[in-house]
């Protein structure tokens, strides 16, 4: 900054500068520095030899799937073939059943929450500036019905689905359905919240215009609001339908038949073979749907 | 001989918007089958008074009779009922950009059918709508585009989706905000050129706002120039002389940005 012309040191001095930023930086290396030295998650526990010891066996023998660790002659491709008849197959039918039944059940009760916790819409003059004709004073009613929307959709999304599934399930018994339903919930919350913004962030001008030419508040929202804010919706509709399958996978743990199930079963019977063999399966699963939802949004945003 | 009522009759009619008066003290009277064009500079209140005309903004003060009916006595599905009767061409066009040009046009006749018939007509319209469509966009000269993405149009082609729009209304009155704003000067003239040709053939109704004064004397017998909130002007194009024009359009010493 030095030598040259004199004026850019002056503005260099001179520039705008953020202290909230500073502070926030000093801090968090101060809370890193704090949790390192006081904490009682001892760093070292990860690498004592007990541990390391676990992780060899774990890799070099009980991780082995059976013909590679027996050298029994028996082919991988048999023995591969044989988990998947047994639990790989059923393991991901159920997976994505209960990720696609759960994720069209939110993405339903979703479009609806948000439409009625969007303030654009849930106006007395829906989309015309100014208006003050005509109309009742219902601005109250329509307010408090959007606060209230907007209240259930945080209450459905603060919940996780782990803790909705495990109070499903002391209802509806171990079957599919306390997966579904939790999932379907908390994603009810989340997709609520973001239709509610999709359509408060539609262009107001062409809804404007149906109103000004009598639309009543139903119409515009099916005619107008519905085609304008498909394709954003369904953007986040297929991101959520991702998160949904790597969920149902992990609601398995709590004894709903999905691969999560079957992971935890092959831990108890002490199959870790079986168990790393599942693991990649489910991540394999994710990894699909993660293409099939990132390839339909590729779609979708050409015309967004 | 009885009368016609008029399309639009404001008597003292002040309108006041986030407390400030945008309208004062206007008294006008429009007769059926009238073409007018609201001149002004921007602020003076052109929009808000298209606005007064369909009944979605209310007067503070005074009345407002549309048809010869007093619109502060209309129930709200009655005044919808008026409105689905006014045709309004908005200065942005103001369409569903992801929809087709027809469904855009069926799009015009929402207010006058009830939730199910006019959601059905604008998914899937019918021959007998398709047709009617095909026929007005023949007319505004963009037949062709009944079934393209209106997105894909350029910004004059939209105009004419939108006047498009509005005739498939049926409209008694057709409004217009400032509709050539965005378009050059030829385009300009002929889609007004279009407008005027249209009210004259179905004997509607025509308040267009407008910036170009030479349009205005062009095309229309009668010209409402509004200022500051007031009616300024309001006789014959032939009457109003540059000294009227350029006290119409000079700057106050605090110029108003916002368009009202």
């Amino acid at each position: 900054m030095k030598g040259g012309n004199p004026q850019i040191d002056a503005l260099w001095k001179s520039r705008p500068r953020s202290r909230a930023l500073r502070f926030s930086a000093w801090f968090a290396l101060a809370l890193v520095g704090c949790v390192w030295m006081f904490s009682n998650i001892q760093v070292a526990e990860l690498w004592n030899a007990h541990r390391l010891e676990n992780l060899h066996r774990f890799l070099s023998t009980r991780a082995l799937p059976e013909p590679l660790r027996s050298h029994s002659g028996e082919s991988l491709w048999l023995w591969c073939n044989q988990q998947m008849q047994a639990y790989g197959w059923r393991g991901l039918e159920a997976t994505l059943e209960i990720s696609v039944f759960a994720i069209v059940l939110a993405g339903f009760f979703g479009s609806l929450l948000g439409s009625f916790g969007a303030r654009n819409l849930m106006s007395a003059h829906p989309f015309v500036p100014h208006a003050t004709a005509g109309h009742g004073d219902c601005s109250h009613a329509l307010d408090r019905v959007a606060q209230a929307m907007r209240i259930l959709c945080i209450l459905l999304r603060a919940i996780p689905e782990y803790i909705w599934a495990y109070l499903l399930l002391a209802m509806l018994g171990p079957n599919a359905w306390p997966a579904v339903l939790a999932l379907a919930i908390h994603n009810s919350g989340i997709l609520g919240r973001l239709a509610g913004e999709t359509i408060e962030n539609l262009p107001a001008e062409p809804l404007r215009a149906m109103t000004m030419a009598g639309a009543t508040r139903k119409e515009v929202a099916v005619a107008g609001i519905f085609p304008m804010a498909l394709g954003r919706y369904l953007l986040y509709f297929f991101y959520r339908f991702e998160t949904c399958v790597r969920e149902a996978t992990v609601l398995g743990m709590l004894g709903i038949v999905s691969l999560g199930y079957f992971i935890f079963e092959a831990r108890a019977h002490d199959q870790y073979d079986v168990l790393l063999f599942l693991v990649l399966l489910g991540g394999l699963l994710v990894m699909l749907a993660d293409l099939v939802s990132d390839l339909a949004r590729r779609w979708l945003r050409r015309g967004v | 001989m009885e009368q016609p009522p008029s399309a639009f009759r404001l008597s003292r009619v002040e309108v006041q918007l986030g407390g400030n008066s945008v309208l004062r003290d206007i008294d006008l009277s429009i007769a059926a089958g009238e073409r007018i064009a609201l001149v002004g500079p921007s602020g003076a209140g052109k929009t808000t008074l298209l606005r007064v005309f369909t009944g979605v903004i209310g007067p503070r003060q005074g009345t407002v009779e549309v048809q010869g009916i007093p619109i502060h006595q209309l129930k709200p599905k009655a005044l919808r009922k008026l409105r689905s009767r006014i045709g309004f061409v908005h200065q942005d066009h103001s369409l569903i950009p992801n929809l087709r040009v027809a469904q855009n046009v069926v799009a015009g006749r929402l207010g006058q059918r009830s939730l199910v018939p006019a959601l059905r007509s604008m998914l899937w319209p019918n021959r007998e709508e398709l047709e009617e469509a095909h026929r007005l966009l023949e007319r505004v000269g963009i037949a062709d585009k009944l079934f393209q993405r209106t997105d894909s149009l350029s910004g004059g082609q939209q105009q004419r989706v939108a006047l498009a729009r509005a005739l498939f209304q049926r409209p008694q009155s057709l409004l217009a905000d400032e509709p050539v704003a965005s378009v050059d000067p030829a385009r300009s003239r002929s889609l007004i050129q279009l407008m005027v040709a249209l009210a004259e053939e179905e004997n509607w109704t025509l308040v267009v706002s407008l910036h170009d004064m030479e349009l205005a004397r062009d095309f229309f017998p009668r010209v409402i120039g509004l200022r500051k909130a007031h009616v300024f002007y309001d006789g014959s194009p032939q009457e109003l002389d540059s000294t009227h024009i350029k006290e119409l359009y000079q700057l106050e010493e605090e110029p108003h940005a916002s368009s009202t």
